[in-house]
């Protein structure tokens, strides 16, 4: 069974409807992406998950069991809108939201404590957070977030506002907390994060799910049969097998050929290779962000008419 | 400590830790001092300052010239030997060194009119000790002139001050009721209770305004329930609050006990002056007035007190609360705290104006509707209120309090995390549903 799992979930306002009967599986111990173009209801389903909002319909189970006000301890949550007490001392705003999560202030102190050390802040514990820089004050933020060890962590864009070298750090840091056994998800529309760390996805769209599954499944699901060969010779068109495309405008040096319908890859292949010298070849799949733009798109075409 | 106190503990850390508390919480006792000794140390700097001032006195009818006594300020010369109409000679060709002459002419008894010569300005001052010199001697003069044996002391007798004790004929007997007392406690419950609910209500506002600023709300209310946080608002300024009343009353208790051990120092070295004379002959006016003071009957007011101040300042601090959800800078409040302002106001002069008729039609209303009654009861209190008038305000104003609390938390369970798009009252009103 899935650990988080969201089922059937309809959230309506006045005049608009923010989620259009969504269900999601998340499984425990992964990284899931949770994309989106802006308003397709992301923050609304993360809300409800954080019991900020509650749904209309649907439910939300946490290990099987459904969600209670009292579960938001095993949750934490850094959101999009995210700020800090400007005039809070570093060490006490991250010992106050631990707290708030339901740490003792001894725990809450040593984990503190753990977490300045380990962002290399430590010397800044005593200061105003409005002392602290943007990025420094993004770290704080960041372990006011997991400093109770939630079993269950959402983040909301994360690496906004980070510079690349803080981004790094962050991810590296996500990744371990995934590997000691948390489930993270993570809604974004920075799709290169999303294949660097995600293994599963769902795509939502104008309140509804239009896409979901693991990673590789999407794309194969998405590939074209496009393949990129490195040759010296210039390949000649071959109806029966394949055709020619444009260079990609990136890698010049590649010849891109697209399969014809039913053709497999070792058979295009090695007809190539018997007529021609071949250094390499790839299968081209689609970035995360092609498929996110091509399945955006293809389904505002299909709701307007 | 769960999380409502967790909520509390850090608003009001996070007040009373400011250096502008501190400031303030100092400050306004040592301001209202500074008002207070201003115009004492002017009027003392000047006095100090200026010299003695030479005035000489023509006095033709040659009885009033000695009624005007030398002192700090004047020093008066009788020039004997000039009479009104060579007097303008002599002052303009007398050396600079004299200020002022005054001429009392002979006829002065019938026309009652008295000249100052100067070169320069008169001041208010002089002409006023001149004027009452003067016309207390001829006052006297003419009463002894009707040669009526002892009309001094009989005019001193007429001379009545009218004590007028007010009875109040209650089950337990007349009893001296306590009108002056009474009202004075009953404003300044008023005043405390309208102050305090205007000054921290706008302080529960900034509050709200500046975690939605700052962003930090969404965190938070992913840790705990916004009517959480929204109480622990309330309640933390709440102490905020009474902690800073607590700390002005102790300092004005010391400053009082400090001043008054001054002037108590002060007073018997200077025993025959008027002060002296008008305190010995307010005496009998302070001897009434802490009988009245003794009177009233504290127990319930007080306990009134503090059941109508909690009833008042959620009503109002829940109001602030909610409407300062609505909007992302502090400098949008106003178009929603106008109507809250506004209202308060009026609950504020119905109090001054209940004051003089505590149980006229309108002081009954305005202390049973429960966006006034916090603030009119107050005056009507230590007057005697019946039974079930208290009851019914209080049922209304804590039904009220309670019902006005949850459409704020409804409102500010949406408020904060609205961004963007200012919210007219009709949103709100969409909110609470």
């Amino acid at each position: 069974m899935a650990y988080l799992d969201i089922n059937n979930v309809v959230k309506r306002y006045e005049g608009h409807t923010a989620l259009d009967g969504v269900s999601m599986q998340v499984e425990q111990g992964c990284i899931y992406g949770l994309l989106g173009p802006n308003g397709a209801g992301k923050s609304t389903l993360i809300r409800i998950i954080n019991r900020i909002l509650a749904a209309d319909e649907g439910s939300v189970t946490l290990n099987g069991k459904p969600m209670t006000d009292s579960d938001i301890t095993h949750i934490g949550y850094l959101p999009e809108e995210r700020g800090l007490y400007k005039k809070m001392k570093v060490g006490d705003h991250i010992v106050y939201l631990g707290r708030l999560k339901g740490m003792s202030k001894a725990d809450a102190v040593a984990s503190m404590h753990w977490w300045l050390d380990r962002f290399d802040l430590k010397k800044w514990e005593n200061n105003k957070v409005e002392t602290l820089s943007k990025g420094m004050q993004q770290k704080v933020q960041f372990i006011g977030t997991v400093i109770h060890r939630p079993p269950l962590l959402i983040f909301d864009e994360p690496f906004s506002g980070f510079d690349p070298v803080n981004a790094e750090q962050l991810k590296v840091e996500i990744l371990a907390l995934r590997d000691e056994g948390s489930t993270i998800l993570f809604s974004t529309h920075n799709m290169a994060s999303v294949e660097e760390v995600c293994q599963q996805i769902t795509l939502l769209n104008h309140a509804q799910v239009v896409l979901t599954g693991s990673v590789d499944e999407v794309k194969q699901q998405h590939k074209k049969n496009i393949i990129a060969v490195q040759t010296p010779d210039n390949i000649e068109a071959n109806e029966a097998l394949y055709t020619l495309l444009p260079p990609d405008p990136v890698k010049k040096q590649d010849t891109r050929i697209k399969l014809a319908p039913g053709v497999q890859v070792r058979d295009a292949i090695s007809w190539l290779n018997e007529h021609y010298l071949l250094t390499g070849f790839s299968e081209v799949l689609p970035s995360m962000n092609e498929i996110f733009i091509e399945t955006v798109k293809s389904k505002n075409v299909v709701s307007n008419e | 400590m769960n999380k409502l106190g967790l909520i509390i503990a850090r608003e009001y850390m996070s007040i009373v830790g400011r250096k502008s508390f501190i400031f303030m919480t100092l400050g306004m006792p040592l301001l209202f001092i500074v008002i207070m000794a201003i115009p004492v140390g002017f009027g003392y700097l000047n006095d100090k300052g200026s010299t003695t001032q030479l005035i000489s006195v023509v006095d033709e009818t040659g009885r009033y010239a000695p009624a005007l006594h030398s002192d700090e300020m004047y020093t008066f010369i009788i020039e004997e030997d000039l009479t009104a109409s060579n007097a303008h000679d002599f002052y303009n060709k007398a050396p600079n060194g004299i200020d002022a002459m005054v001429i009392i002419p002979s006829n002065v008894d019938s026309t009652g009119t008295v000249d100052i010569l100067s070169k320069g300005t008169i001041t208010p001052a002089l002409v006023s000790t001149v004027r009452n010199f003067i016309a207390d001697t001829i006052e006297n003069a003419h009463l002894a002139s009707l040669g009526i044996p002892n009309l001094q002391q009989m005019v001193d007798k007429a001379h009545v001050d009218i004590d007028v004790r007010s009875i109040k004929l209650s089950d337990e007997g007349a009893q001296e009721s306590s009108t002056d007392a009474a009202m004075g406690l009953g404003f300044m419950l008023s005043f405390i209770t309208y102050m305090f609910v205007l000054m921290y209500g706008a302080m529960i506002m900034n509050s709200v305004i500046e975690e939605k600023t700052n962003r930090i709300v969404e965190v938070v209310v992913s840790s705990c329930r916004p009517f959480q946080l929204m109480l622990g608002k309330i309640i933390g300024v709440g102490l905020v609050g009474l902690t800073q009343m607590a700390i002005w009353v102790v300092l004005l208790v010391i400053i009082g006990t400090v001043a008054g051990g001054m002037l108590g120092g002060a007073a018997p070295t200077d025993v025959v002056s008027p002060e002296a004379m008008a305190a010995a002959q307010e005496t009998g006016f302070m001897e009434s007035i802490t009988r009245q003071i003794l009177s009233i009957n504290y127990v319930p007011i007080l306990v009134n007190f503090v059941l109508y101040f909690i009833g008042g300042y959620l009503l109002y601090s829940s109001l602030f609360a909610g409407l300062g959800s609505a909007v992302d800078q502090a400098s949008e409040a106003s178009q929603f705290t106008t109507p809250v302002i506004f209202i308060m106001l009026i609950a504020f002069y119905a109090g001054i104006a209940c004051a003089q008729n505590p149980t006229g039609p309108m002081a009954v209303w305005c202390s049973i509707i429960p966006f006034t009654s916090p603030v009119v009861m107050m005056v009507r209190l230590p007057f005697g209120v019946p039974t079930w008038q208290l009851i019914l305000s209080l049922v209304l104003l804590i039904g009220t309090a309670l019902a006005i609390t949850w459409l704020a938390a409804r409102i500010y369970r949406r408020g904060i995390l609205h961004y963007g798009q200012k919210a007219s009252f009709k949103d709100l009103f969409k909110w609470m549903k």
